[in-house]
């Protein structure tokens, strides 16, 4: 299925961290995951395309278990995902993650939207988390708006927020499930700046997007999924240059057209 | 609509078989079917024109106000057609006396006023007398007539069997049970008992008996009652440590009603039919007839 | 209105078992309450069918049946509450007011889940989601951002729940303690002449509880009100 193989995309980087191999799912009787076989490997950056309803976000949601899967198995840095309960959330708290709907908690202030994992599940001490807090903010450029509510700041600022907040875990993979999807065209970008520079500073990451532009720049590998299926796999240079499927074809040439 | 009906009709349902197993052991007082009391033969004159008496003489039917739940007194089983207890033969006395036959019930109804209402039912005119175990005080005399006392009875101690409880003394800062708002409970917090406010007698009886209050107390004619129905693991304890002048109310719009009760009430008193009254419902082997209590004088007209 | 006056202190030290028997059992009913709601909505099976069972029971049933379950089936299979006795000053908490509160708290508490249901079921998945998705557990994921906002959705139908428990606690009146019914039960047999009187100044400072109750719940949720 896919046109080239794997090991030469991912030559030179380091090793596998998250891999999903034989996965499977379905919602009664649409098959949205279809054999998916996955890996990501460490500082990677893996841009997930494809038409709405081709299972995208289903595949993003399985990495940290939002999704359970029917078959196959998904392990992260070696170790395979564990079943509800304490250790899910060990994991979970390894993998960061970014909403379409960025999903700020409502009642928490900026600054304890960011602390409250660290605090409560890292068991860091009230301040340092703060301060680590602060200078998350700062970078993603909201560090004056740390005491206002979430209803109060922008839907590009609140995304913002949310990076921060996941990235407050340190987590060893971030996973972004449409990001952009939700915002006013000039929000877009302010979103995606962030994103690029989380790119270029090495940190991994798998992001469902309809940004060809964020795939064309910061992508290492684009996955191109239809009907629960991945269709393609390649450098975004040869994916948007070269598409070897029909349905890949199909696709860009309609995005591409405006 | 319908369904809220039906969901209150099965509400009564529930809390009238509940009610019924509490008072199922209230059972007592409906020993003995009372005294047969024949109506007597009202001559003309006998009330004088335009009095109350007169008037309910005419009408040859009479509205009396009682408990229904106090074994002795005035007590009424599902199954009692006529409520029984010491009041209720008052009250035929007094209906006898207007020419009314006291044992039909198309021309006496027996009402039940539960403490609170007695003085509203008098001031409506929903009953003409009342006979409810009705304590004579100052304060009720402000908004009703009042007269007797036709019995006098005090306050006791109803205890388990095995309790070393003697008196009210011994109470304080224990618990003691009695029905809500009665003057019983007002009077063991007085002793410094700490009240438990029930429903029903039975209800503290069935406290005591459970252990979870120490003592239950009311007048003496109802506690033996209760000791009677759970011979052996309750008893009647102390010396009455109140006085209650139990008396019978009327409406103050018919003040000449005051006079014909204290008539009727001496005649029972001299021609023995007090104290047969007395006999067939509080009465005993063991207990003593006591003698009937000094009436009040009616207030001046 | 003398004989309220003259009896301030016998009704004062009523209002103080009823506001008592309302602090308790609330308190009690809104943590009992919680608990049940989290079990509700929690992954556990077992829990989720135990809580619903218990909702369904409880909330079908009336409070005085309820209340005479611990009163008086309780003391049959040994359930006395005797342990329970405290006392300050003039006020004594005993067996009979301790299961006169346990049966409020148990009878509330299933109103107080379903309320808390209903405000959980108004906070969006993708809160929760969110909260789990940085690793907090379940207990944590509830407690830090599901019940908090829960809570804010809840507060009117909460509100309701426990005015209801303040009325509710004249029940008890009738089964052992000697709350604001009580003590109005015995001023009315005492002072026959005085009944309208002890009947408006009771209603009145119910009325006046009630009206402070829903004034804090109305500050609370303005309070509380998502900016």
């Amino acid at each position: 299925m896919s046109t080239a193989p794997q090991e030469e995309i991912s030559a030179g980087r380091g090793e596998p961290l998250v891999v999903l191999d034989g996965v499977n799912k379905w919602f009664g009787d649409l098959h949205v995951l279809q054999d998916i076989n996955l890996t990501v490997n460490r500082g990677e950056v893996v841009v997930v395309i494809g038409p709405s309803g081709s299972g995208k976000s289903t595949l993003c949601r399985a990495i940290n278990r939002l999704e359970t899967i029917d078959r196959g198995t998904i392990t992260l840095d070696g170790k395979p995902l564990p079943q509800e309960g304490k250790e899910l959330a060990n994991l979970r708290a390894e993998v960061g993650m970014v909403f379409q709907s960025f999903n700020l908690f409502a009642h928490k202030t900026i600054r304890e939207n960011v602390t409250l994992g660290p605090i409560k599940v890292r068991k860091v001490a009230k301040a340092t988390a703060e301060a680590k807090a602060a200078e998350l903010l700062d970078r993603v450029g909201i560090g004056h708006q740390a005491d206002k509510y979430p209803a109060q700041l922008s839907g590009g600022q609140q995304q913002r927020v949310a990076i921060a907040r996941a990235l407050a875990m340190e987590p060893k993979v971030m996973l972004f499930d449409e990001p952009t999807s939700a915002l006013d065209p000039e929000m877009i970008k302010e979103v995606l700046d962030v994103m690029v520079d989380l790119a270029e500073q090495g940190m991994t990451m798998v992001v469902v997007t309809h940004e060809m532009g964020f795939a064309r720049t910061a992508a290492d590998r684009v996955l191109f999924m239809a009907d629960g299926a991945v269709v393609e796999e390649n450098t975004p240079e040869e994916f948007f240059t070269n598409p070897q499927s029909e349905r890949a074809k199909d696709f860009l040439g309609k995005i591409l057209k405006h | 609509m319908r369904t809220m009906k039906l969901r209150a009709a099965a509400a009564t349902v529930l809390l009238t078989a509940l009610s019924g197993t509490l008072a199922a052991c209230g059972d007592a007082g409906s020993e003995g079917e009372g005294v047969d009391v024949q109506a007597e033969e009202v001559e003309d004159g006998k009330f004088e024109e335009g009095s109350r008496m007169a008037e309910l003489a005419e009408a040859g039917s009479i509205t009396i106000g009682v408990k229904y739940d106090q074994p002795g007194l005035g007590f009424k089983s599902a199954t009692d057609d006529i409520p029984t207890g010491f009041d209720v033969e008052i009250a035929k006395l007094l209906v006898a006396d207007l020419g009314i036959d006291p044992s039909d019930t198309s021309a006496v109804t027996y009402e039940e006023t539960i403490s609170d209402n007695r003085e509203p039912y008098l001031e409506a005119g929903r009953v003409d007398l009342v006979l409810a175990s009705y304590s004579i005080t100052e304060d009720r005399r402000k908004v009703v007539g009042q007269t007797g006392p036709y019995f006098i009875t005090g306050q006791q101690i109803l205890v388990a069997a095995d309790s070393d409880v003697e008196s009210i003394d011994d109470l304080v800062g224990e618990t003691v049970c009695s029905v809500s708002g009665s003057t019983s409970l007002q009077n063991a917090e007085d002793a410094g008992a700490i009240g438990a406010p029930a429903d029903t007698y039975s209800q503290c009886a069935e406290d005591v008996l459970n252990g979870t209050v120490e003592a239950m107390t009311t007048d003496g004619s109802i506690l033996l009652g209760l000791a009677a129905q759970n011979e052996g693991e309750l008893k009647v304890v102390g010396p009455e440590f109140s006085e209650e002048r139990i008396g019978v109310g009327y409406s103050q719009d018919y003040p000449e009603m005051c006079e014909w009760i204290n008539g009727v009430l001496t005649e029972a008193y001299e021609d023995g039919s007090w104290a047969e009254a007395f006999e067939a419902t509080l009465g005993g082997d063991d207990v003593e007839t006591p003698e009937p209590p000094a009436l009040d004088e009616c207030p001046a007209a | 209105m003398n004989v309220v006056l003259d009896n301030a202190g016998d009704i004062a030290l009523a209002f103080i078992y009823t506001l008592s028997l309302f602090v308790v059992a609330g308190v009690l009913s809104l943590i009992f309450g919680a608990l049940l709601a989290a079990a509700r909505v929690g992954p556990v099976a077992v829990l989720r069918k135990a809580a619903a069972v218990y909702v369904t029971l409880i909330r079908n049933t009336p409070l005085l049946i309820v209340i005479i379950f611990f009163r008086f089936a309780g003391p049959k299979i040994g359930l006395t509450f005797s342990f329970v006795d405290i006392r300050v000053a003039d006020i004594r908490l005993n067996n009979l007011y301790a299961a006169c509160a346990v049966g409020l708290v148990v009878y509330t508490s299933s109103f107080v889940c379903e309320a808390l249901r209903s405000g959980i079921n108004a906070v969006p998945l993708g809160q929760a989601e969110a909260a789990r998705a940085i690793g907090l557990p379940f207990g944590g994921v509830m407690s830090q951002v599901i019940m908090p906002q829960a809570m804010r959705h809840a507060l009117p139908p909460l509100a309701s729940v426990q005015i209801a428990l303040l009325k509710n606690t004249t029940v008890c009146g009738a089964l052992g303690v000697f709350e604001a019914f009580a003590r109005m039960r015995g001023l009315t047999n005492d002072f026959a002449s005085a009944r309208t009187e002890i009947f408006l100044a009771f209603a009145l400072i119910f009325v006046v509880l009630v009206e402070v109750l829903s004034f804090v719940a109305y500050r609370l949720e303005r309070r509380w009100r998502i900016v």
